[in-house]
C-alpha cells in the first residue's frame, strides 16, 4: 500500500480523499493557490504545498508543477479528484511518466470517453444501447439537415468534445435547425476548441440514470447499481438518489450489465460512471457518456451499499483486487444528496461569495456532511461554489426524504447566500416525494413554486419577528455607538493642558482645582 | 426607540424597547413582549410567549441599508431607517420616492451595459450583466421608469454593494 498520496484538487473531494488516506494510515498530501492558503483541505492535510496564483489555470490545473511537488514530497501516487485534471489524459500519461500511480483509469481510456462520439462508438461495438443518432460529426449544415430529417424531430445538437451543457442545443423543428446548428458549433469551439457537432434524437422526458462502475487490473468488473440524478439546472445535476424511485431489479440488472460491457471494452480500471438516459414511457434506456473517474454524487451509492468508494480506487490503485465480488452487492434502503452551494436561489442563483460568518451543520440519524468549509473561511470567486453534499439515508425513500427535510431545516450558514431554501422547497414537493422526475423537472417546478407563492399568504408573523430582531440590533449599536462618546475618564488632552497652564503660574500661586 | 421598517413592499413603523433580556415592540398595532438572549455572531434568540424564534442579523446594521435577518430557516431583507438621522432620512425619501439603485451583489466585472441614461425600461428589463464565479448574470430593473445614470463602463472591476445603475 501506499504511504504518501498527494490530492490534486481542493474542496470538499480533497476533505473526502484526505478521511480516505487517514482510514488507510495513508499520509495524505495537499496542494494549495494562493487563495486557499487556510482552507480546511490544507489544514486536515499532514503536508500542503502551495501550487500558485488564485487562478485555476496557474494553480490546480498546472500538471508539471504538480507533478514537482508530489515528486519533491515523495508521494507515490497522486488522488485527481473530480473536475480540475480529473478527466486530462495528458496529466494521467505525465503522472505515470514520473514514476508515479495515477488513482483513475489509463489515459487510454479517458481518451476514448473523453470524445462523445468515439464513445458512443465504443458502446455500440460493445453492442450498449444508444440513443439514435451520428457516430461521426457531422460534416455541414447539408449532411445535419438530412441527418435530422432521417432521425424526425425534435433533435438534439451536441458538441463532441462536450461536457456541462455547452454546445447543445435541443431542435424542434426544421426551421430553427441552421440557427441552432451554427450556435453549437461556435459555442462547442470557444468551450472546448473543437467545433464539432454530431446529432441525436430528442429522448423525450427522459431520467438521467446512471451506473456505477468499478473494476480492477485483475480483470474483476461489479457494477453497484444506479444513482438518479435527473433534477438537473442548467445541465448541471443538484439531487440524486440511490436507487433511482424506479426501483427495479431487473432493469438494474440490464444497465449494470450493459455498463459493464462498456467499461470492459476500453479495459476500465477503477471507479467509472455510465450514464444512460431512461424513457419511463418505453422503458429503454440509452447510453449517454462515460465519466472516467469519481463523481460528485457517490455518497448515495456509499449510502446505499455500505463500500467506501475513495478506499476501494486507492486499494485498486495499489494494484490489490476489489474488496468485493458482484455477489457481496447489496442494496439497502434508499439514499439522496443535496448540493449545497454559495448560490442565492432566491435572486436567479446569482454567486454569493463571502465570508461564513455563521455555520451549523446537520446531524442525527441518516445524516452525512460532505463539506469543504467551516465558520470563517471565505468562499472566493475563483472556484466552484459548491460548499457541501449533504446526504440522507433512510430504510425507504420516505424515511430518507423525512431525514433530508430535517436536516436541511436544521442547516444554517451565515454571511453568504446559499441553495437551502431551494431544497427546502423540493423536498416539500408533492412530484418529487411522488418521485415523478425527469431532466425537465426543475422548470415545472419553479412554476408550481411560483403559484405556491401567489397563493400563500406570506407569513407576517416570522417578517414582524425579522423587523423587531433587527431593530433590536439598530438599537443595540446605537447604544453601543454613543456610549463610546461619553469620556469615562478626563481626557488626556484636557490633562496635558490644565499641567502647561499650571507649569505657566508661578509655584506657590497655583490655584485649586476641583476634579 | 422609534424606527421606520421596510422589507419587500411592506413598509411599517415599529417602536422598541429594550429593558435587559426583556423586549417590548409595537409594529403597525401589533404588540410584542419577548425574551430575549443574545449569542456570539449576531444571534438573536427571541422566545414569545414560549414560541422560539432563532434569528440572527448578518453584519453591521446601518439606518437606511438594508440587511439580512434570517427567522428559523426564512430570510428578510430588512431596512431600518432611523427618523433622527439626516442621512437615514435622506435613505427614507429615497424609499419613498421609489428611486431603485441597481447594485452589484458580489465582486465582478461588468461585461456588458445594455441601457443608456435617460432611457426608458419596463420591470424586469436587462439593465447590464456583472461576471463573477466565471457565470454571467444579468442585473435586471426592478421597476419601470426612467434611467437616471449608469456608473459604470464595460471591463469594469466592482465591488458588491456599488451602485450601477439608478432607476426613477
Amino acid at each position: 500500500m501506499f504511504r504518501k498520496i498527494l490530492i490534486a484538487n481542493r474542496g470538499e473531494i480533497a476533505v473526502r480523499i484526505i478521511r480516505a488516506c487517514r482510514d488507510l494510515n495513508i499520509s495524505p498530501i495537499a496542494i494549495f493557490s494562493e487563495a486557499d492558503a487556510a482552507a480546511l483541505h490544507v489544514r486536515m492535510a499532514n503536508e500542503a504545498f502551495c501550487v500558485g496564483p488564485p487562478p485555476s489555470a496557474e494553480s490546480y490545473l498546472g500538471i508539471s508543477k504538480i507533478i514537482d511537488i508530489a515528486k519533491r514530497a515523495n508521494a507515490e501516487a497522486i488522488h485527481p479528484g473530480y473536475g480540475f485534471l480529473a478527466e486530462n489524459s495528458e496529466f494521467a500519461r505525465a503522472v505515470a511518466e514520473a514514476g508515479l500511480v495515477f488513482i483513475g483509469p489509463t489515459a487510454q481510456a479517458m481518451e476514448i470517453m473523453g470524445s462523445k462520439t468515439n464513445a458512443r462508438r465504443a458502446a455500440i461495438e460493445a453492442g450498449a444501447p444508444v440513443v439514435p443518432g451520428t457516430t461521426e460529426a457531422l460534416k455541414d449544415f447539408a449532411e445535419a439537415r438530412t441527418t435530422a430529417a432521417q432521425l424526425g424531430y425534435p433533435v438534439m445538437l451536441k458538441a463532441a468534445a462536450g461536457g456541462g451543457g455547452k454546445g447543445m442545443r435541443q431542435v424542434a423543428a426544421e426551421s430553427e435547425l441552421r440557427s441552432a446548428f451554427e450556435a453549437a458549433q461556435s459555442e462547442a469551439a470557444s468551450a472546448f476548441g473543437n467545433s464539432e457537432v454530431y446529432l441525436e434524437k430528442v429522448v423525450e422526458k427522459p431520467r438521467h440514470v446512471e451506473i456505477q462502475i468499478f473494476a480492477d487490473e485483475h480483470g474483476n468488473f461489479v457494477h453497484l447499481g444506479e444513482r438518479e440524478c435527473s433534477i438537473q439546472r442548467r445541465h448541471q445535476k443538484v439531487i440524486e438518489e440511490c436507487p433511482s424511485p424506479i426501483n427495479d431489479a431487473d432493469l438494474r440488472q440490464r444497465m449494470g450489465e450493459a455498463a459493464i460491457k462498456i467499461a470492459k471494452a476500453v479495459n476500465y480500471v477503477g471507479a467509472g460512471t455510465v450514464e444512460f438516459l431512461f424513457s419511463d414511457e418505453t422503458r429503454e434506456f440509452y447510453f449517454l457518456e462515460m465519466n472516467t473517474r469519481l463523481q460528485v454524487e457517490h455518497p448515495v451509492t456509499e449510502l446505499v451499499t455500505g463500500f467506501d468508494l475513495v478506499r476501494e480506487q486507492i486499494n485498486v490503485a495499489a494494484g490489490r483486487e476489489l474488496s468485493f465480488k458482484q455477489n457481496d452487492v447489496r442494496w439497502q434502503g434508499h439514499a439522496i444528496e443535496c448540493r449545497v452551494y454559495a448560490e442565492d436561489s432566491e435572486n436567479n442563483f446569482l454567486p454569493s461569495p463571502g465570508k461564513i460568518s455563521f455555520l451549523r451543520v446537520p446531524a442525527g440519524p441518516g445524516i452525512r456532511d460532505d463539506s469543504g468549509v467551516t465558520e470563517g473561511d471565505e468562499v472566493s470567486i475563483y472556484y466552484d461554489p459548491m460548499i457541501s453534499k449533504l446526504a440522507a439515508w433512510g430504510r425507504t425513500r420516505t424515511e430518507a426524504i423525512d431525514r433530508m427535510r430535517r436536516a436541511l431545516d436544521e442547516y444554517a450558514v451565515g454571511g453568504i447566500k446559499t441553495t437551502l431554501p431551494f431544497f427546502r422547497e423540493i423536498v416539500r414537493d408533492e412530484e418529487f416525494i411522488a418521485g415523478h422526475l425527469d431532466t425537465g423537472f426543475i422548470p415545472r417546478f419553479n412554476e408550481r413554486s411560483r403559484e405556491r407563492a401567489s397563493d400563500a399568504p406570506s407569513s407576517s408573523l416570522h417578517q414582524d419577528l425579522a423587523i423587531i430582531a433587527a431593530a433590536i440590533a439598530y438599537s443595540e449599536n446605537q447604544r453601543k455607538a454613543s456610549g463610546n462618546h461619553l469620556p469615562q475618564r478626563p481626557s488626556k488632552w484636557k490633562i496635558s493642558g490644565r499641567a502647561k497652564t499650571l507649569s505657566r503660574i508661578p509655584s506657590g500661586r497655583a490655584p485649586q482645582f476641583n476634579e | 426607540m422609534k424606527l421606520h421598517a421596510r422589507v419587500g413592499d411592506y413598509q411599517g413603523d415599529v417602536d422598541i424597547r429594550i429593558e435587559g433580556s426583556r423586549v417590548f415592540a409595537a409594529l403597525d398595532g401589533r404588540t410584542y413582549e419577548l425574551d430575549l438572549q443574545r449569542s456570539v455572531d449576531n444571534g438573536l434568540l427571541l422566545v414569545s410567549a414560549g414560541r422560539v424564534f432563532d434569528c440572527r442579523v448578518e453584519g453591521q446594521i446601518e439606518s437606511g441599508l438594508p440587511v439580512d435577518v434570517s427567522v428559523g430557516t426564512r430570510c428578510y431583507a430588512v431596512t431600518i431607517a432611523d427618523p433622527r438621522r439626516l442621512r437615514s432620512a435622506i435613505a427614507a425619501g429615497a424609499l419613498a420616492g421609489g428611486v431603485a439603485r441597481i447594485m452589484a451583489p458580489m465582486p465582478g466585472k461588468v461585461v456588458r451595459v445594455m441601457v443608456e441614461a435617460g432611457a426608458e425600461v419596463e420591470a424586469g428589463d436587462g439593465i447590464l450583466v456583472v461576471e463573477a464565479m466565471k457565470m454571467q448574470n444579468e442585473m435586471k430593473s426592478p421597476r419601470a421608469g426612467k434611467v437616471v445614470s449608469v456608473s459604470v463602463e464595460v471591463g469594469a472591476t466592482v465591488n458588491g454593494g456599488d451602485v450601477l445603475a439608478v432607476i426613477e
